[in-house]
């Protein structure tokens, strides 16, 4: 069962319809893996095996997602099971009804398996959680899965779902895939709908896919890309096929390189690897560019005083009734949101639009930019401070510094693996595509994936 | 702009409408120790400098929209 806990969907798939399996024993295979590591690193919260095994049983094979067991970052909501955010403030909540995505998933057939621990309401990039557990890095556990969807990437990477849900808002589904050697896609803001997820900061906010390859990412984005006119945040459009182009030839396309911030205080062996991957695309006939980008000098407090008075705003109800049941950490955090001031966060969503206006300039010119995923490979649990290549950042700050801006942008982005570093922890590089533009962002990446392999699974 | 003071924050909360806040929590404000929040203080000077840039007629960001080209 080793190679079939780490097999992709459409592999696994074929196996249930050719009947070389049944979907009773792949679910019962994936709870069974559950069932060893979890006690040891706490990457499920809840689990409704009972429901999942029954769905099993009776499961028609009706499209490549039916039959196969997936799980989704606790900010979900789903019927009858509860929903704790990560927090003891919801730790007895159980939802009516399922989030859009799930039900959209459950619609086509997958089973869901559970859900996955988390940073504390998606409040940080690391995956510490002190009430459910930290997760821990699939390749090393003295080492961080990064968040804030820790456990959602850390259930792929070790072989207990096929696929996972997860929530970015600065790279909480980019980072942890970065470090947990997974592939992580963020779709354009809206194209997903996010009703029936727990908001952590609505402005940026984005519902995204943990996979073991890109064109798992491709079938699952074609699931979930359609338009929900009951989530306001939405955006009506006529996405075309991310599966349909996949293998499309790649020649002529225009590969902007960042020249400032992006390749910058970057591990060297992270920092090699990217440019291995640009000096392919090259080679496949795509045309590299180098590209001035926006300054980045402020985006992270631009961010920072976006997401403070937001989180604060949804959080509100709860804080007048569980205050003391949030971590220091989070309390921390609405305290400085607080003392935001309104003309402060309008100023933040001004800059904000200054910051798409002028990456969208930068679309104008090119389809695609590449960068490293992270700058570091997975920090060390318990860090407090990580020293990347001169610069010495909070953990967070470092795991985050690449992808945060696109959640501002909204533009779609997905890191996958390049491979393993020599500490043995996985490495990646990040593509960004334009506005709506998933097919050619996985198109690029299938390609890339191609030269690079997706990362062998951990001992 | 003078350096922030916790009992300024402490005031601040007392007379207007606010969430309550612990001692602790102000305290990280002033002197941090979890590296979320990287300095309340450096967080006020940046907003200071963003809030005396010229943005013009530059909106507030809402929902994003399809881009086409220039030459499309």
């Amino acid at each position: 069962m080793t190679n079939l806990i780490y097999a992709d969907i459409a592999e696994l798939g074929s196996k249930l319809r050719n009947n070389e399996l049944s979907a009773v024993d792949l679910a019962q295979a994936y709870f069974q893996r559950i069932e060893e590591l979890n006690p040891q690193n706490p990457v499920f919260i809840s689990q409704c095996k009972e429901q999942a095994l029954h769905e099993a049983e009776y499961t028609q094979l009706t499209h490549p997602l039916s039959g196969i067991p997936f799980s989704c970052k606790d900010l979900y909501q789903t019927k009858g099971l509860k929903t704790t955010g990560g927090s003891r403030v919801m730790e007895d909540h159980v939802s009516e009804e399922d989030a859009y995505t799930v039900q959209l998933l459950k619609q086509q057939g997958a089973i869901l398996q559970g859900k996955n621990n988390l940073h504390e309401f998606a409040y940080g990039a690391t995956g510490v959680n002190a009430h459910f557990g930290t997760v821990t890095n699939p390749y090393n556990s003295s080492r961080l899965a990064g968040g804030s969807s820790s456990g959602s990437a850390a259930a792929v990477a070790l072989g207990m779902s096929a696929f996972a849900l997860g929530t970015d808002t600065g790279g909480s589904v980019r980072a942890p895939a970065a470090l947990c050697g997974v592939v992580g896609l963020k779709p354009t803001l809206g194209r997903i709908s996010l009703r029936g997820v727990v908001p952590y900061c609505w402005t940026l906010d984005h519902v995204g896919t943990f996979t073991r390859n890109v064109k798992d990412a491709a079938l699952l984005m074609d699931v979930l890309g359609v338009y929900d006119a009951q989530d306001s945040s939405c955006v009506n459009t006529s996405p075309s096929s991310c599966q349909a182009t996949l293998t499309d030839d790649i020649r002529g396309k225009k590969i902007g390189i960042p020249s400032n911030f992006f390749f910058d205080h970057c591990d060297p062996e992270i920092l090699a690897a990217t440019h291995q991957a640009i000096g392919f695309l090259e080679q496949q006939g795509a045309e590299i560019i180098p590209v001035e980008m926006p300054s980045m000098e402020h985006t992270r407090t631009v961010s920072l005083t976006v997401q403070l008075p937001e989180a604060l705003s949804y959080h509100s109800d709860f804080l007048a009734e569980k205050r003391e049941l949030y971590s220091d950490e989070f309390r921390s955090g609405f305290a400085a949101g607080q003392f935001i001031l309104a003309e402060h966060y309008v100023r933040a969503k001004r800059l904000i639009e200054g910051y798409r206006q002028q990456l969208q300039a930068v679309f104008n010119e090119v389809d695609v930019l590449i960068t490293p995923g992270c700058p570091t490979i997975a920090p060390p649990v318990d860090t407090t401070l990580v020293e990347t290549a001169g610069k010495t950042e909070p953990a967070g700050n470092a795991i985050t510094r690449y992808t945060s801006f696109f959640n501002m942008t909204g533009n779609p982005a997905i890191t996958l693996p390049t491979g393993l570093h020599s500490s043995g922890l996985p490495m990646s590089v990040q593509l960004v595509a334009n506005l709506f533009d998933e097919a050619t962002l996985l198109n690029l990446a299938y390609q890339l994936e191609g030269r690079f392999g997706t990362c062998q699974p951990p001992a | 702009m003078h350096l922030i003071q916790k009992e300024t924050l402490s005031r601040v909360l007392q007379e207007l409408s606010c969430h309550p806040c612990g001692d602790a929590e102000l305290e990280e404000l002033v002197a941090p120790q979890m590296g979320i929040i990287s300095g309340f203080q450096d967080l006020l000077t940046e907003l200071e400098q963003l809030r005396v840039l010229q943005l013009g007629e530059l909106p507030p960001a809402g929902q994003v929209q399809p881009s086409k080209k220039p030459e499309e």
